[in-house]
Parts: C-alpha cells; structure tokens; sequence
C-alpha cells in the first residue's frame, strides 16, 4: 500500500470541507424532511396527549423508551474505539477515532431526547434537574431516571469535550487554509491554537485523562439506563444481569453502528485511502466478538427464567419464546447471533458488504431487543386481569424513522463541517521511527534535563 | 397517635356488583374514556373488580377481588418517582401530588397491582355530567398519574371535624366512596395504628391474608379469604 | 517583541536547530517549537513534564465528590419526604450520583485546566507562522541579546529565516 503524503492527506480530508456537490444538498432536504416529520409527530403528541401513541395499561413504555434505549446503547461506539483503543496505543484506531466519537456524541443526544419526547408533560422535563426553585423541591435520588439525568449529561458532556479537543488542532489547519467566513469561524473554533509544544503535551495529556475517565462514566450510563429497568419488580425486568447484559449490548450496537457510518463515509466522500479492509476486518472481529458475548448473556438469562420457573416470569417467557411475540423474538436471534456469526467468522465473507450486512442486521436486532425486554412483560406482569397487549400507531413509527433521519441529517451536516478522519493524529501515525539520534550522550546528558 | 390508614375487604361478601367502582368514580371526578379509548386501554378505574373464572361449565365457579392502591409501606412506585410526586405521608398513605407529576409512568410499571391509571387525554365530561364534579377533588389534566387516595378528601373533612369537635376521629366515621357504596359492607376502612378498630380486628383475622405479598411491596390492604363450605 | 524563526521540513532538523539554540545559551523556555502535529520521538517535545493536569483532575473529582455528596444528601435532609420504605439519606442510590459528579468534576477540571495552561482562547498574536500548516516545523526565539548568534543556530540547517513582530 503505498504511503500517503501529509499533503495529500490535508488535501483529501479537507475537500468535503471546501468543497460541496449536488448530493450533499439532496441528501440534507430528504432527511431533514423526514426529521421534520418527526419534530410534527412530537408536536401534535404534545398538543393532543400521549393518547395519539399505543400506550395503554398497563403497556406504559413501548416505543419510546426503546429508542431512548437503543440510541444510548448506539452511543457506545466513540468510547470504546477512542477510548480504550487509545489507551491500549492500537495505531489502527486513527482514522476510525472521530467518525467513531461523532456517532457517540450525535445518538446520546438522540437518545436523551427521549427522556423529554416520552413524558406526559414534556414541558416540564426540567424539574428532573437540581436546581433551586421556589417551589423548594429537588429531585429525588433514589429514582433511576434521575441516575440517568446525571448519567447521560456527565457523559454527554464528556463525550462532547473528548470530541472537541483533538478537533481543535485541525480546525487551525482549516483556519490556516481558508479565508473569508470560513477563516473566521474556523480560527474562532481552533481558539487560537498555534501548536506549540506545550500546547501538544497538554492536549495528549488532557486526551489520555479523558481517556481513562470516559470508560468507568460510559459503563455507569448504559449500567443505570438498565437500572430504570431492574429496579422495578416487573417479571424479567427484576434481574441482576442486566446491567453488564446492557453495556455489552450497547457496545455491540454501537460497533455495528460505527460500521455501517464508516462504510458510508468512505463511499460518499471517497476515504478508500483512508478507511482500509482491514479497519473494517478488526471492527468486524470485535462485533463477532461482541454477538457471542451477547448470545452468552441472553442465555444466561434466559436458562434462570425458565429453570426458576417463577410463575409470573415463566409467562413472559413464553410470551416471547413461543407466544405473540415470537416473531419478533426469533428475528432478533438472527440477526443477533446467527447472521454475524455467519458472515463475520469466515475471511472470505468479512468484505466491507459482509460486514455492512452484518452490522445492519445487527442495528435491527438489537432495537428488537430493547422492545422485547419493555413490553413483553408490562404486558404480563403479575395479576392476570392486568395483562395487556401493544401496537404502534403512526406518531411512534415517525419518531421512530425521524431518529434515524437526525442521526444521517447529522452526521452529514458534521463531516460536511468538520473533517471526519483527524488529520494530525493520522500523520502521527504515518511519522517514521526514529533510527539515528544525533547527538551524543554526554550532549544529550547535558542539554537535556528529563527531570525538573 | 398518629393515625395509619388501611382496608380491609371480605372476598366472600363482595358479590362483584361494581357499586364501588361507580361510586369512586363519581366522588373522585374520573371521566369515562368512552368506548373507543376504552378498547385501547385507556379505562381509568381506580377500584377495579377483577373477576376470575374456576372450573369447567357447569361446575364453574366466579370469583370477585376489589383491586384499588395498597397504599404499601414499602411501594416500588414511590422510590421510583423522580419529581416526588408518589411518596408516603405520615399517615400511612401513599400521596400521588399531581401538580408535580411531569409523566414518566414509571410508577404504574413499577406498580405490582397495575393499580395506577394515567390521563392519556385530557378528560372531559359531556354536559351536564360536569354540574356533578366533586369540589373537594381536583381534576386531573392530561399527562398526569393518578390512582386511589383511600379518599383522602374524605379523611382530611373527618380529621377537621373531629379536631373541631375537640375529640378523636371515631371508627367507623370516615368512610371512602367505596366502603360507603358497599351494599354486602365488603370494604371496610379505618385505623390500623387502632387495635379495637375494625380494620384492625379484621386484619387480624385467620381469614386474612395479603395480595402478592412476595413482591415485597408490604401492602396495608388486608383481603379476607373466601369461607369455603363442604 | 521581534521574533526571529525559521521554517524547517524535519523534525530532526528543527531538533539540531534546538540544540544550537541551547549551546548559544538561549533557555529552554525561551524556544518556541510549533508544528501541525506532535513529534514524541524528538527531544524538543519533551521539556515539559509538568503532571499539573492529572493532579488538578484529581482535585477536581474531589470537588466533584464533594458537590454529589451535598447535593444528595443535603438535599434529601432538607425536605425529607419518605419514599418506598428507603431511608431518607438513601446511600445506595446517593452514591451513583456522587460517581456522575466525581467523574464530571475530574473532566471539566481537565478540559479547563488543558485550556487555561495551553492559553486557549488566545487572542494575542503569539510567534505563529501559516506555513506551519503546510508541514514545516517552526523554531524560533525572541530577539534579546545578541541577534546575530541566534541567526547562526537558526541557518545551521537551511531554511527561511524569518523576522517579525509578535504580542
């Protein structure tokens, strides 16, 4: 393979930047329709009532805590790749750091919409937040939504920070290869960067801080999301497996997640230079691994279930296993499990189309998975006179489609604005090893102390 | 002493008539969600009367169990709540505040007797149905949780009567709309802190046992098994 | 001030540069470096050891620590409402809290601390030249003192030799 120049590469990377063609344009107007067909969904909910949705007793979460769900567990891609890949200095993780850490940043705000979206008085989503009022009144803390609260706005906050900072360097290559409006806003953005070798340490010192403390807060969020869940006495909900069950779910929709977004950012923007085979071969390897951890966990829990048989648990069991939401159930076994280990465990079929198969697959499976855990068993908890049943109605299945459109309508807009392989950490990766010093010892000895 | 709310309802004298549903309804502004909303499940019935079937026709056999809010000691929907709007007074009830209700519904899943009822719509009453709202009982807005009260408009008029009169709350005197609609005097309410109330002695009975006591909600509704003949 | 810098292609060069700024006598912290990506294998990158910033995050999860704990538990002993038969300091679920604000503290402490010692937002014109962007790597020096010894360790590889005004 031969080797990029760092000219070539500022040049390739810069170009969707500079550079704009007639899909780009297209691609904003259908998805950003299709989230402004969501935002009128939310609209008419919030002027007619939760009425317009499925809900009814007892099925009170359906849909909408099942995308909360789903979008927080996508967002576990970023930290795992960046993160942990920084940490254990794997250099393929390079190119892949920020397309990686985008899809975090943009589905934990999809994802922590929902929170407000599935209330039934949206407008008052704030008084989950601590801050004094007149009203003197605080949150209650032992309540799992408030855990999420304070979960999902520390690692937002963390995620956006450990996006931003290594973005800093390049936006002062933008600045420093743009003039006019982009100059501006660039230079504005870069905060006055220039590259000094103080600057240098303290952002890779700030960037291996950050590391190491985004792991422990991305394992607490999807740990406490699972909370809103265990904590309640619901058949199957009531389960000490789910928090690791949930962040190895989240991690594995967020691989396939990264997949499909790293598929598509280099045919669209033409990065075969820079997202090779072999990233996708190492992701896809992850992925296999994560679906056998996967499987691993719904065994787990499903063995106890039906060898405890619990009465009102055994019911949600074969609600799922063989009653009306076996469909469901078996076509999240496929995707799941059967169709990555299938494509995913032979070289021949790990080609970037396998493994976009693959990750598509396992994107629906596991949304399937969060509605399976919510409504089977609100629908059959504990006194038969309670039991319910559950359909979507149309405003659910477009905010469902509308958090899709915001994800691409995002993402888009982002690699459209900022580059979406960071430059400087992939010319570190090419710089060479260093082979001859040129000084001698007794200089260096001198010249230079290691210690203040 | 401070008083401690509790039921206590007799399984082999509720003939399964509904009065208390209706009564509840109307002491407590319910509006009827009419028959399409119903169909969807959106029927709010703060007492229910769950019926279940025994046996093959013609040996089948009905039985009837009045469903309504434990009011439990230990409720899963109270630490659940995030605003405070469940919590447990000092008089033994569970309090659902409406106004700082944002609608998470995390209370009704959390409920191990689905006994929590949320305002999909906003209710309303054709006319004239709205003359007869109870003043005592505020009107619930769309977006809220609400579920039984023990009627507590009912306890807070008898507790100021009683302090007004200088002297205790008698047994017997404070009567939800349900106890008080009772044609068989199934629903019986009073002080469980009091040990010669009848709720108490009830409580007591051999007869008594609790609804889904393994969930551990610790409920203060005692129901009186049915009396089975040979 | 007057700066006076060159624009080298490698970093082994702008290293040699370095050092016979050094051997002219000009300090350490007197030199800027500045180029469009770090070079951790060269010496000029490591003058700066200061661990200021895992010890402010340190104090900042301490902050942090300190703000959950008062938030929970003051907060639940100023309006103590029982809820589900739990304590009214409940610690088991205080203390996830106090985790979210521990690590918010240790982060926000980094990103402020990472700004405020880099200097960012900088809004004076600092020594900074466009060509950095291109790939050269900037040495360069305040002019005090004898110019003309500077001049001679910034040709000992060739490069442009630039003057200007700078803050």
């Amino acid at each position: 393979m031969s080797k990029v120049t760092a000219e070539k590469m500022t040049e390739d990377l810069l170009r969707p930047l500079l550079k704009t063609s007639w899909h780009f344009y297209v691609l904003v107007v259908i998805l950003g329709g299709i989230v402004s067909l969501g935002v009128g969904a939310f609209a008419y909910q919030v002027n007619q009532g939760i009425g317009v949705w499925g809900l009814n007793w007892p099925v009170f979460w359906a849909f909408d805590i099942t995308n909360f769900v789903f979008w927080i567990g996508i967002s576990h891609a970023g930290t795992l790749i960046s993160a942990i890949l920084r940490l254990v200095n794997a250099g393929w993780r390079r190119p892949v750091t920020r397309c990686a850490e985008v899809i975090t940043a943009f589905a934990l705000m999809i994802g922590a919409s929902f929170p407000i979206v599935h209330l039934g008085r949206p407008w008052l989503f704030f008084w989950l937040a601590p801050y004094p009022t007149e009203r003197e009144i605080w949150p209650n803390f032992r309540s799992p939504l408030v855990w999420d609260f304070f979960a999902i706005s520390t690692y937002l906050t963390g995620s956006v920070l450990f996006l931003y900072l290594p973005t800093i360097p390049d936006f002062a290559l933008v600045r420093d290869k743009t003039t006019g409006w982009r100059h501006t806003v660039y230079g504005a953005l870069a905060l006055g960067w220039s590259g000094t070798t103080k600057q240098w340490h303290r952002l890779e010192t700030a960037m291996q801080i950050m590391a190491i403390a985004i792991i422990p807060v991305a394992v607490s969020v999807h740990t406490i999301v699972s909370f809103d869940f265990s904590m309640a006495p619901v058949p199957m909900w009531h389960s000490t497996i789910f928090g690791p069950y949930f962040v190895a779910g989240a991690i594995f929709s967020g691989i396939a997640a990264l997949i499909i977004a790293m598929a598509a950012l280099r045919k669209f923007l033409g990065l075969e230079l820079y997202l090779h085979p072999v990233h996708f071969e190492n992701l896809a390897k992850l992925l296999l691994m994560m679906s056998l951890l996967w499987g691993y966990f719904v065994f787990n829990e499903r063995l106890t279930t039906w060898y405890g048989n619990g009465p009102s648990e055994i019911g949600v069991f074969w609600a799922t296993q063989r009653g009306p939401y076996a469909p469901l159930f078996w076509t999240m076994v496929i995707c799941n499990f059967v169709l990555p280990l299938c494509i995913l465990s032979f070289k021949k079929l790990r080609t970037i189309t396998g493994c976009v198969i693959a990750s598509i697959g396992v994107v629906i499976g596991m949304w399937l998975e969060r509605f399976l855990i919510i409504v089977p068993a609100l629908s059959h908890k504990f006194l038969p006179y309670a039991y319910g049943n559950y359909r979507p109605r149309a405003p659910e299945i477009l905010l469902l489609i509308a958090t899709f459109g915001a994800m691409g309508l995002l993402y888009t807009l982002f690699s459209k604005f900022v580059p979406i392989i960071s430059i400087w950490e992939l010319k570190v990766g090419e710089q060479p090893e260093l082979t001859e010093p040129r000084e001698t010892r007794d200089e260096a000895a001198t010249l230079w102390r290691t210690h203040p | 002493m401070a008083h401690r709310w509790g039921m206590a309802v007799d399984l082999d004298r509720c003939t399964g008539c509904e009065a208390c549903v209706v009564a509840c309804t109307a002491e407590n502004n319910i509006a009827t969600a009419g028959a399409e909303e119903a169909a969807r499940g959106r029927a709010i019935h703060w007492i229910r009367v769950e019926r279940y079937w025994e046996g093959e026709f013609p040996d089948a056999k009905l039985k009837f169990r009045p469903v309504l809010c434990q009011q439990c000691s230990a409720a899963p929907c109270e630490s659940v709540c995030p605003t405070y709007a469940s919590h447990h007074t000092d008089e033994g009830l569970n309090a659902q505040v409406y106004n700082r209700c944002v609608g998470t519904r995390y209370c009704a899943n959390a409920c191990p007797y689905t006994v929590r009822y949320f305002n999909f719509y906003n209710p309303s009453w054709d006319k004239p149905l709205h003359l007869q709202l109870n003043p005592d009982v505020s009107v619930r807005e769309v977006g809220v949780m609400e579920k039984c009260t023990f009627c507590v408009q009912r306890i807070k008029a008898g507790e100021r009567q009683a302090r007004e009169e200088n002297r205790e709350v008698k047994d017997g005197e404070i009567k939800p709309a349900c106890a008080q609609a009772c044609p068989a005097t199934a629903i019986v309410f009073g002080d469980l802190n009091d040990p010669e109330s009848q709720v108490s002695r009830l409580a007591a009975s051999g007869r008594g046992e609790k609804l889904l006591e393994d969930a551990g909600a610790e409920p203060n509704i005692t129901y009186l098994k049915r009396q089975v003949t040979a | 001030m007057t700066c006076m810098y060159g624009l080298y292609d490698h970093p082994a060069a702008a290293q040699r540069v370095y050092t016979q700024l050094k051997r002219a006598g000009l300090k350490d912290g007197d030199i800027t470096v500045i180029s469009a990506e770090p070079f951790e294998a060269f010496g000029f990158s490591h003058r700066d050891h200061s661990l200021i910033l895992f010890r402010l995050a340190l104090l900042g999860g301490i902050l942090g620590f300190l703000t959950g704990v008062g938030l929970t538990v003051g907060t639940e002993r100023a309006w103590p409402l029982v809820t589900g038969g739990m304590p009214i300091v409940a610690w088991w679920p205080n203390l996830i809290v106090i985790f979210e604000m521990t690590m918010l503290g240790a982060i926000l402490t980094t990103v402020v601390s990472l700004l405020v010692t880099g200097k960012l937002p900088s809004r004076k014109r600092s020594l900074y030249d466009v060509a950095v962007s291109d790939g050269k790597i900037l040495v360069g020096v305040p002019v005090t003192g004898d110019a003309e010894a500077i001049r001679k360790a910034l040709d000992f590889e060739a490069a442009a030799i630039k003057s200007a005004e700078f803050g």
